[in-house]
């Protein structure tokens, strides 16, 4: 791996960063974003490239890739499992570029890092210039709050790679404001107080907070964590401006881990649908 | 300088490297910890407990014959005596009196060896409130003994499959607890490391361990030598001796089968800066950031981090970290049965042994070791690794 992806050069052309322009243009046509999530290297790269062009081409705006992580706190079992599989064959973070620079020769729609703090600060700057290069539009990094994210900004702060920021049902008001002050992009709200995961029902509150936020910025809100169903995406959809989707499609390598034709199918099945109900 | 400073980094390290969920719970305990912290009522309260139920002061022992060994005047704080064996219980009492005024009746906590399980059980019986601890698979099966204590405490024992089902692992899962029910639970850290306010905390309430070495002693020692894991028995010896500069200090870390075979648990000695569980510190992990196995003899020592005052100190260079491997221990915690008819944990012996190791240095010289606990939890663990060298032989 690694050699022949040196061929496809990623030039920025545009100042605009794609995440922008991708919520200008729904905005204009009164959609939702669909912002699928996957791990990089589950089952194993292959089949992960494969599985991340089939959600684009089914109808993924955005792409949230997930950097496979040792200790990943804040993801449920579907998740840790995945992430379990994909480091058995080791993935480095040039690993992930790598991938990212095929997919994005595939289609380039906007690209989020997905990602636990170590591995980057481990890379510091040099992180900050591979994702560029890659051509990473977005960076999560779920146990980075803006508190300690003066470190990382100061590196990609000049690169159009934003950080995308996280809100809770915990999130008060005052810190709601603060955090919002920071966010580029968009605000990925999270829609239940716990890891992630799919749940059969998503608590009424979401709404209500979507609104909260609303009225304090007008940054797109992205509603992740737990959504798993059609119903579920149009419902949130009314009100947000981007669903975002992991455990579920995970759970289909998981389910069909010997048969990829039966992963690829049933992910490309299910995401046609859920983009159909946006 | 206040060390930790206001946003809890104790000089690079330390923060608070959480995800959203979590940033208002650790924000509320660090506003109310900030209230009572110097409130005369809650230290009254806490000693009271730290008196008559854990049975403080402990006693700093002179040990005869190993001072005569290695000629110089070695003392023992024996935090083995305290009520169920370990410093550890200095810690839950303060963080039980924490929840309990903050209206949590839910506790949760790690543990590697069990010695924290136990010391969270036996507040959680104490005072009245519901208690769920995770442990690795691994160290369930190790220390069976414990997760029994446990349970007849009134504790759950939840037994964590993920990763490498060690402490680590465990941590994780409080954490994923934590972040599900975060509106009626109070996570009890055993040590001092996770986000700010935590290593803070922990330090204060097992800084009472230096405080009465201050007092027993009546005099400055010269060298301090504690065993390191996350560094909450440390943290406790060495804290009130910082100002004084001409007190030596020594954090042994878990050298496992040695520095060089990468079976070891010493992040300062065999590691390098990053973030895990909520803090940025010395850790154990691969070239790409992937936090590493650890491996100890001592299950107390199992982590592969260390608390991130620990990693401030080290850079400082004002405690000096070194390692002792698994082999050594044992033969300390030998030498320490024999001679002073006192069985050592297995974590404790680790600062036995490196009285071997200075022992030119100490000669003539004042040491206090933290004898941070008692060995009993570590019967089976000793006589499987003693059969097995015997086989070898």
């Amino acid at each position: 791996m690694g050699t022949e992806l040196n061929s496809v050069p990623i030039i920025k052309m545009s100042k605009e960063n794609k995440i922008d322009a991708v919520f200008n243009r729904l905005r204009t046509e009164n959609k939702t974003a669909f912002i699928p999530f996957i791990s990089i290297g589950d089952p194993d790269i292959d089949t992960s490239l494969e599985i991340a062009r089939t959600l684009i081409k089914n109808g993924a705006d955005i792409i949230e890739l997930g950097f496979p992580f040792s200790d990943p706190m804040a993801d449920g079992k579907v998740i840790q499992k995945s992430y379990e599989r994909a480091l058995k064959r080791k993935i480095s973070m040039e690993d992930a570029f790598s991938f990212i620079k095929k997919l994005k020769a595939y289609r380039d729609i906007p690209v989020i890092l997905f990602t636990y703090y170590n591995p980057v600060f481990i890379l510091g700057e040099k992180f900050a210039e591979g994702a560029q290069n890659a051509g990473i539009d977005g960076i999560l990094v779920v146990d980075l709050p803006p508190e300690e994210s003066a470190e990382l900004t100061k590196y990609i702060q000049d690169k159009n790679i934003y950080q995308i920021y996280l809100l809770a049902p915990t999130t008060g008001n005052e810190r709601m404001k603060l955090i919002l002050s920071y966010a580029k992009g968009f605000v990925y709200y999270v829609s239940v107080t716990g890891v992630t995961g799919a749940r059969k029902s998503l608590p009424e509150t979401i709404k209500s907070k979507v609104k909260e936020i609303k009225e304090i910025s007008s940054i797109p809100v992205g509603v992740g964590f737990g959504i798993s169903s059609k119903e579920q995406a149009r419902d949130i959809g009314k009100c947000a401006d981007a669903v975002i989707i992991g455990s579920k499609i995970i759970q289909f390598i998981e389910d069909d881990i010997n048969d990829k034709r039966a992963i690829i199918r049933r992910i490309a099945e299910f995401s046609f649908d859920i983009k159909s109900s946006l | 300088m206040q060390l930790p400073d206001k946003k809890g980094h104790f000089g690079e390290y330390g923060g608070r490297y959480i995800s959203e969920t979590l940033m208002p719970a650790v924000i509320e305990l660090e506003q109310f910890y900030k209230k009572v912290r110097n409130y005369k009522g809650f230290i009254k309260e806490f000693n009271y407990y730290l008196k008559n139920y854990v049975g403080r002061p402990s006693p700093l022992y002179f040990a005869e014959r190993l001072s005569d060994i290695y000629k110089s005047d070695i003392f023992l704080k024996r935090e083995d005596l305290n009520h169920t064996g370990a410093h550890k219980i200095n810690n839950t009492i303060g963080q039980a009196l924490l929840a309990v005024k903050m209206g949590k009746k839910r506790i949760i906590a790690e543990t590697g060896a069990g010695q924290h399980g136990v010391a969270t059980a036996t507040v959680c019986a104490l005072f009245n409130l519901e208690c769920e601890v995770f442990m690795g698979k691994k160290d369930v099966e190790r220390q069976k003994q414990n997760v029994f204590r446990m349970e007849l405490l009134g504790a759950k024992v939840n037994p964590v499959e993920s990763g490498s089902q060690t402490l680590k692992d465990a941590m994780n899962e409080a954490l994923r607890d934590w972040i599900t029910n975060i509106k009626t639970t109070y996570y009890m850290i055993g040590t001092v490391a996770g986000p700010h306010p935590y290593p803070l905390i922990v330090r204060d309430f097992q800084s009472v361990i230096g405080k009465e070495v201050l007092k027993q002693l009546k005099k400055l020692p010269d060298i301090l030598i504690a065993c390191v894991g996350g560094g909450s028995n440390a943290a406790g010896l060495f804290h009130p001796f910082f100002k004084y500069s001409q007190v030596k200090m020594y954090g042994v870390e878990a050298g496992g089968c040695g520095i060089g075979t990468g079976m070891h648990a010493a992040s300062i000695s065999g590691g390098a800066p990053g973030i895990l569980h909520g803090n940025k510190t010395y850790l154990l992990q691969d070239e790409f950031g992937r936090i590493a196995d650890a491996h100890s003899i001592a299950a107390g020592l199992d982590y592969p981090g260390i608390g991130p005052e620990h990693s401030y100190f080290a850079d400082k260079k004002r405690i000096i970290f070194d390692s002792v491997t698994d082999d050594e221990a044992v033969k300390a915690f030998q030498e320490l049965c024999r001679l002073e008819g006192i069985i050592p944990a297995l974590e404790s012996s680790h600062a036995i042994a490196y009285l071997e190791k200075i022992k030119k240095e100490i000669k003539g010289k004042t040491v206090v070791i933290n004898l941070s606990g008692r060995g009993d939890k570590d019967m089976h663990t000793i006589s499987e690794y003693l059969s097995s060298n015997t086989r070898k032989k």
